[in-house]
């Protein structure tokens, strides 16, 4: 999960490292209570706020209510503003940038630092350090550069602390020498904070309340919320975390990360136009695989479903998960009140794949076509392009 | 440096084994011929599970059943750290761990720990690996249906994906080719097995000519086995297949499965991965039904 930056603040600030003073505008109604000049500051997930417009210094009440009027419900890369973090201005000496993140060269964390921070941090110098979280102390001594090393090991605590994926403070400043006493003694101040919480290390975080949130620079559709709700209001397995809209006439149900990847390659490579992505995998009940269905279908002019993963799942009970299927598509049909006469192909297999193929095999009033192990994922992916397609010019 | 490919007539305690997957798992690792000589879980300890004695800790286990050449773990994902300190302070060098969802502060001490020991570790989030040669089938792999994927053979097979690792075993047997490993790495950020690593080991591995990577998007270890070809460091050939083009139509910074599959700014992209492939030599398939194909050319 990423965090907004007045949230990444919070856990910085508790980590005794200091932030601007300030305080996050959650309406119009909200009071400002620090004097001016003050930055004010869209929060959205995305970067590159400042050249979108979402960050903007104001030097009178004026300029503040202008702008906060401005700001709130406005879209800044596709992100709808909703809370507005309002800051006093630090005078700056030096700028720069740190981060802390995870690498897949060193297999382990690594510190990023650059001389110079601010916005265009790609196109700059930035030294990698690689930190052994097992002895923090002596992996920071070869991390050069003027920034204390007591700071760097709170930063480098927290991090590890909090689980963070990421935590990128872009700009870290050191205060000019001269507004020290206006800065109330700090020395070095994060103006920004981007952290990213690892999902994984939930459980062990009591204190991770934050309200749900898409991804960057996108706004979440209905169905992608639905699909979201179904893992959310049941552990077992997976179904439906993983979910995307795409503009085609084929409903997808995949199963298994890789399988899931492949399948969709080779459907497009086809000339298929897959509906959604979506994704269910390890052992769901069946009531949750029925949901996801219902979502994948809810949606005019669907072509076809695919129903697609590996033929030798681990794990999977794949009678238990194709009985969600049925109930799905019985479900949706009275829901809807329509009928589906469109094709469904199906290629499954592991775990009581017997059973379930003797069931469907009963099944009339579908239009299913079912594959097993002599059929890749290429050639179900074919059948099920094809069979849409004849579908399409069939019934326009 | 312990080594990753282990010889036929290994023995191997399971840590966890009692609960849900192992307890599945553990039968047909023992039909295939692979040697579990003991299980580890607290509280469960004096129990017999398919024959194999359990104890409470590794320590208690290898005094009775003496040092093992390494640990199979079923442990959930937060118990994973302790299961992986206790094997390395119990003197075990091989471990591979199967739990989906390990955080990656975790694995990043996990990483470090193994270093220290001079020991080596296949996952987290490892179905598993198997060769049919040398009877080791080792953690879930293809559980229910083993013999359904996985004929014998000299083409190696190495995936981010158990299924996909199951799947192109099926996809080359469909083509008259067999395994010799078929290993799962695991789809996370930083595992402890790359493919390069097991391609290095592979280079002197008797039984196999050639190897498939099964890669996708995200991270940089399918460049990581362009830069050691490109080095000559690896001579048998190597085919791959990258999945994940149709991701690049959705948002950035989505993670598609696995943790490790996550495009951020311009490193991870499919298409990327094919081209740094294909310019060190590396035969890469468009198709993932071409493989087999490539294969067979490239061991003629």
């Amino acid at each position: 999960m990423i965090l907004y930056e007045y949230e990444g603040k919070e856990i910085l600030q508790k980590a005794g490292i200091a932030i601007p003073n300030g305080q996050t505008l959650h309406s119009l109604e909200d009071r400002v209570n620090f004097p001016f000049p003050l930055i004010i500051k869209a929060q959205v997930l995305s970067g590159k706020r400042a050249d979108n417009g979402g960050i903007i210094k104001v030097s009178s009440e004026m300029e503040l209510v202008e702008n906060l009027e401005e700001l709130f419900g406005k879209i800044v890369n596709k992100e709808t503003v909703e809370k507005v973090l309002v800051e006093e201005v630090v005078e700056i000496e030096q700028e720069y940038y740190l981060s802390l993140s995870y690498d897949t060269d060193t297999r382990g964390s690594i510190l990023s630092f650059s001389q110079s921070g601010g916005t265009g941090i790609e196109e700059r110098g930035v030294r990698i350090f690689p930190i052994d979280p097992l002895n923090i102390p002596s992996s920071l001594e070869l991390v050069e550069g003027d920034i204390p090393k007591d700071l760097l090991t709170k930063i480098t605590q927290v991090f590890f602390d909090s689980d963070a994926l990421l935590l990128e403070i872009n700009p870290l400043v050191k205060v000019a020498s001269d507004k020290s006493q206006e800065s109330r003694g700090r020395k070095w101040v994060a103006l920004d904070a981007k952290i990213k919480l690892d999902d994984y290390a939930k459980a062990r975080h009591e204190d991770w309340n934050f309200p749900p949130r898409g991804v960057p620079g996108y706004s979440p559709t209905a169905n992608e919320m639905a699909a979201k709700r179904i893992d959310e209001e049941d552990y077992r397995g997976t179904a439906g975390s993983a979910y995307f809209d795409l503009p085609g006439d084929i409903a997808i149900l995949s199963s298994g990360g890789g399988v899931s990847l492949t399948a969709l390659d080779a459907l497009i490579k086809a000339g298929g136009k897959p509906a959604n992505f979506t994704e269910y995998s390890g052992n769901p009940p069946k009531e949750k695989v029925a949901k996801l269905t219902k979502v994948v279908l809810n949606k005019p002019n669907i072509h076809g479903l695919w129903v697609i993963g590996t033929v030798v799942a681990n794990f999977t009970d794949i009678f238990e998960t194709l009985s969600g299927l049925m109930d799905g598509l019985r479900q949706a049909q009275t829901e809807l009140g329509t009928k589906f006469d469109f094709p469904i192909v199906i290629r499954r297999g592991g775990p009581r794949v017997d059973e379930a193929y003797t069931m469907l095999k009963e099944v009339k009033d579908f239009d299913l076509t079912l594959l097993g192990p002599e059929t890749s994922v290429s050639q179900a992916a074919e059948i099920m392009a094809q069979k849409a397609k004849e579908y399409e010019q069939k019934h326009g | 440096m312990a080594k990753r490919l282990l010889d036929k007539g290994a023995r191997f305690i399971g840590q966890g084994i009692t609960g849900f997957e192992g307890s599945r798992s553990l039968p047909k690792m023992l039909e295939f011929g692979t040697q579990i000589v003991a299980g580890v879980t607290p509280g469960k300890g004096g129990q017999v599970l398919e024959g194999v004695p359990i104890f409470n800790t590794v320590k208690e286990a290898l005094a009775q059943v003496g040092q093992v050449d390494g640990s199979i773990q079923f442990a959930p994902p937060l118990r994973v750290l302790g299961a992986v300190q206790e094997a390395l302070e119990a003197g075990i060098k091989w471990i591979l761990t199967g739990a989906e969802k390990v955080p990656t502060k975790d694995e990043a001490i996990i990483n470090s720990l193994v270093k220290q020991h001079e020991a080596v570790l296949i996952g987290p989030n490892t179905a598993g690996m198997i060769n049919v040669a040398k009877e080791l089938k080792l953690g879930f792999l293809a559980v229910a249906d083993t013999n359904k994927a996985f004929t014998e053979g000299e083409i190696a097979v190495l995936s981010k994906s158990g299924s996909m690792t199951a799947e192109t075993s099926l996809h080359l047997k469909n083509n008259g080719l067999g395994v010799s490993w078929a290993v799962c790495v695991g789809g996370d950020i930083i595992p402890g097995t790359t493919f390069g690593d097991l391609l290095l080991e592979l280079e002197a591995d008797p039984q196999t000519k050639a190897s498939v990577i099964f890669g996708e998007l995200g991270g940089t270890y399918e460049e990581q086995v362009a830069e050691l070809v490109k080095s000559g460091k690896i001579s048998k050939p190597v085919v791959a297949f990258i999945a994940g083009d149709f991701t690049l139509q959705l948002p950035k910074q989505v993670q598609f499965g696995h943790a490790g599959a996550i495009i951020e700014g311009e490193r991870g992209k499919p298409d990327h991965k094919r081209q740094v492939l294909r310019d060190a030599g590396v035969k890469v398939a468009e198709n993932f039904d071409d493989i087999a194909d490539l294969v067979a050319q490239a061991i003629k």
